[in-house]
């Protein structure tokens, strides 16, 4: 409510942060295992003298600087952006409290630019040693990056924060160690190791040629990958276990969620067994067509996986600390006291300009001058709180969790009780920020969008209309 | 709408302290920006000026035109990531006017992504051509290098537009009225027609002109040291006539943007004391860059290169100064990063700044080291 709302008409505008996020963590997780895969390959290959190898790493390396250092940087990028314009005030809590985990991880980006532009432009120019050195502090500037903004992510899902807190209470290293922590790196650096060797098999299934060569990348790539397999479950087990209970509850109760799930499951385990078939047991069905299919699979099970980890994070942005809607849990009570609309700088100054007879004498927006307002301006109103309150899950008529499809065949008296108290109809809704009479607002706004029922839908003529079975007529 | 005091619009100050003391942010956020505007400039105008001369120059301007664009995916990487840190401190001492005004620009904010991925890899495909030897740029090559450089620029312009609306916080209303739907913002506000914008837009396209003239010098005498007697003489010869049509570029625009579209009150404040050496200062400094090239005379050495690219530093950090300066003076009436509680994160700011000293301090051993193998394997 302290700033401006960005309405995003179908979409709404957090799903631009779910699209950006979820392309930039393909990218990025693959130019963390990456860099380790060409570190450990490199060096390998420099003991040997095996100038083939070296000539394919070579090649990888360029794909992987225009795969990771172009797309991966940008996209990182485009998460800072979308993240201050669809969610500004968690961004505001997030960057107040880890900016220096922020400041950190800007070092090393700078020295992961470095040292991969070194790793590849010097390439047989500097000795072996200096140039597996260079692919070395790549991959660990990499890794360090990973295990940063982990840290960060792993506070928003479960923040460790005590109820009653207060927010200047909350230091940088009691949130960057939270509980989702540990599982998380271990989770993230399994799911990189694993995802870098598929962009690893997909790359070598197009432009390796040699069967010999082709078998020794699909068998010492799938290694590690393995080892990602393994950190995967650990991780997965840990981030189950350090769920808050409501994450838990909504991912066993959403069935979008069951089913996504599943989904996961089922493409983890896909993923496993082809790259234990695969590229580790018979490196020669390193084909294109396995080679594409392996990644595809590598990309479903990380956005799936992204996409769960996300929804259990609902009815917060910042576990405890940020709801969904943009409200501080905090100041919920508060809210609920003062009103949505009067509380808001945006909000308050738009009712005091088209509404001024919804204001007192002190420019205070107040429950009794808004339910003396007439039926057009209160349904006017009903649509800013929407915006406010809603928005950030709920598109209007058509798209993304539309409101008008939520309440068809909904009573009156439900629109009201659902718009008033949210979270008892579903645990993972925020609770109502505002106060009685702008809950009533909003339902009356809901209840002028609410649709007839579809009228293609047959239940049997109306019990009035059929005729008794024989021998039980009156 | 138009009614609305735009100071009702200002959040009140975060429950959330910050994390360090406003002087020690917007410290930051000035270095961060001087050390982004560097490349930032090589990208702004260097593609630019590198194609014109690859398409219209001599034998030594379509040289440099290479070696130029060669450089640039390594400039562009460092450009875009050494911005985090500026964009980082901004957000942290002026959220509650940073995201309002690129809430309210949202659409063409957001497009930065879109044209930056296009201009980046267009970069990319652009250098390519010049791989193992290569010197001339194909039709396709310089087509894309083209719409790179194009790219860059309205990329530049929509930053303008993002740091005007940001300090305008007067036209806030304005833009709201004519752009919300239901009380939201639909992020279509724009005010590529407000002069202010086209007059920095333009000042720091000049600046950046100056900037790629020090990097010709600098990238002459220090990376460059294995070119030509000839070429290194004409390097400073170009720089000194591509740094004067950037000066009076700058002096012109600067001129435009400071008289024409500043208010009263601000430049009252900036031509007043104390803050009158500071305006004079960065206005003059780049004189200091063009008298450093004037008494340097013959071909660029190692030592020239390494003083006219920490001068023009200079003259990019008095612009980053005053800039900053300027900001917080058009911002105090409805803001101030003061008003905000603080509390130092200690530990976490003494690790960043060991790191950040360590780091740049890491970065070079690297560079130094692969430099010296490489010259030592090419002479064996």
């Amino acid at each position: 409510m302290h700033y401006p709302w960005w309405y995003v008409p179908h979409l709404t505008s957090p799903m631009l942060i779910a699209f950006i996020a979820t392309i930039h963590v393909l990218v990025s997780h693959y130019a963390v295992g990456g860099g380790l895969f060409l570190a450990v390959e490199v060096g390998h290959a420099h003991r040997r003298g095996d100038r083939d190898y070296l000539a394919y790493l070579k090649q990888h390396a360029w794909f992987f600087i225009l795969i990771t250092v172009v797309f991966g940087a940008i996209t990182g990028v485009g998460i800072w952006w979308t993240i201050g314009l669809a969610s500004p005030l968690a961004t505001e809590v997030l960057i107040r409290i880890f900016v220096f985990g922020w400041a950190m991880e800007y070092v090393f980006f700078l020295i992961e630019i470095a040292a991969a532009f070194l790793f590849f432009y010097y390439w047989d120019r500097v000795r072996p040693g200096t140039h597996t050195l260079f692919g070395w502090v790549y991959a660990i500037a990499a890794w360090i990056s990973l295990v940063l903004i982990t840290g960060i992510t792993g506070f928003m899902l479960n923040s460790g924060y005590l109820r009653g807190a207060q927010p200047a209470d909350i230091g940088f290293w009691q949130a960057f160690f939270n509980p989702q922590f540990i599982p998380q790196v271990l989770a993230r650096t399994g799911g990189s190791l694993l995802l870098a060797s598929m962009y690893v098999f997909f790359h070598a299934s197009i432009w390796v040629k040699s069967p010999e060569l082709k078998e020794k990348i699909g068998k010492r790539s799938a290694r590690p990958a393995l080892l990602g397999a393994i950190l995967i479950l650990v991780g997965g087990v840990g981030w189950f276990i350090n769920l808050p209970e409501y994450s838990i509850i909504t991912l066993q109760k959403a069935p979008a969620l069951n089913i996504f799930m599943a989904l996961l499951f089922a493409v983890t385990v896909a993923v496993f067994v082809m790259l234990y078939l695969g590229p580790y047991r018979n490196p020669a069905w390193m084909t294109p067509g396995f080679g594409i299919l392996f990644l595809l699979f590598g990309f479903a099970a990380v956005t799936t996986g992204e996409f769960v980890r996300e929804a259990a994070r609902k009815p917060f942005i910042v576990h405890n600390v940020v709801l969904s809607n943009q409200v501080l849990a905090a100041e919920l009570p508060q809210m609920q006291v003062r009103g949505l609309l009067e509380s808001g700088p945006w909000s308050r100054a738009l009712v005091q300009a088209r509404h001024p007879e919804a204001v007192d004498d002190r420019g205070k927006v107040l429950d009794s001058t808004l339910a003396a307002l007439p039926a057009e301006d209160r349904i006017a109103l009903g649509a800013v709180v929407f915006q406010q309150a809603c928005n950030d899950c709920h598109a209007i008529e058509q798209g993304l969790s539309a409101m008008s499809h939520l309440v068809i065949g909904w009573p009156d008296e439900r629109v009201h009780d659902v718009a008033r108290r949210p979270e008892r109809y579903q645990h993972f809704m925020p609770p109502f920020p505002g106060t009685d009479e702008e809950a009533r607002l909003l339902a009356e706004w809901m209840i002028s969008i609410r649709p007839d029922p579809p009228g293609d839908m047959w239940f049997g003529d109306e019990p009035r209309t059929v005729a008794a079975p024989a021998g039980e007529e009156e | 709408m138009e009614t609305i005091n735009p100071q009702d619009l200002i959040a009140t100050t975060s429950a959330f302290p910050l994390p360090a003391a406003p002087w020690f942010l917007l410290l930051f956020k000035v270095i961060g920006f001087t050390l982004h505007a560097v490349p930032m400039g090589l990208m702004f105008a260097g593609i630019l000026i590198a194609l014109l001369m690859h398409t219209a120059g001599g034998e030594h301007a379509r040289r440099w035109s290479t070696r130029m664009l060669r450089q640039m995916p390594i400039i562009v990487a460092f450009g875009i990531n050494l911005g985090i840190v500026p964009l980082l401190f901004t957000q942290v001492a002026y959220s509650r006017v940073f995201y309002p005004a690129t809430i309210l620009m949202a659409n063409q904010w957001i497009m930065i992504i879109a044209l930056l991925i296009f201009a980046y890899y267009g970069v990319y495909l652009m250098a390519i051509g010049l791989k193992g030897g290569r010197e001339r740029l194909t039709g396709k090559r310089m087509l894309a290098g083209w719409v790179s450089a194009l790219l860059f620029i309205s990329i530049g312009l929509i930053f303008a537009s993002a740091m005007r609306m940001m300090a305008d916080v007067g036209s806030w209303p304005q833009h709201w009225a004519n752009t919300e739907f239901a009380g939201a913002v639909t992020g279509m506000a724009v005010n590529h027609g407000d002069p202010a914008v086209i007059a920095r837009w333009l000042m720091v396209f000049g600046l950046s002109i100056m900037t790629v003239a020090a990097w010709i010098v600098f990238d002459a005498g220090f990376l460059g040291q294995r070119e030509s007697e000839q070429y290194r003489l004409w390097a400073r010869g170009f720089a000194m006539r591509l740094f004067v049509i950037g000066a009076v570029w700058f002096a012109a625009t600067g001129s435009w943007y400071t008289f024409g579209t500043w208010s009263p009150a601000i430049r009252g404040e900036m031509f007043g004391f104390p803050l009158i050496p500071l305006t004079l200062v960065t206005a003059l400094s780049p004189a200091l860059v063009f008298a450093l090239l004037v008494i340097r005379p013959g071909a660029v050495t190692k030592s020239t290169a390494m003083i006219v690219i920490h001068a023009q530093v200079v003259v990019v950090a008095l612009n980053a100064v005053s800039r900053q300066v300027k900001q917080s003076l058009e911002l105090a009436p409805f803001m101030r990063v003061s008003d905000e509680a603080v509390k130092w994160q200690v530990s976490p700011l003494l690790i960043f700044l060991v790191l950040f000293v360590a780091g740049v301090g890491f970065i070079g051993y690297l560079v130094k080291r692969a430099a010296s193998e490489a010259r030592e394997i090419e002479a064996a």
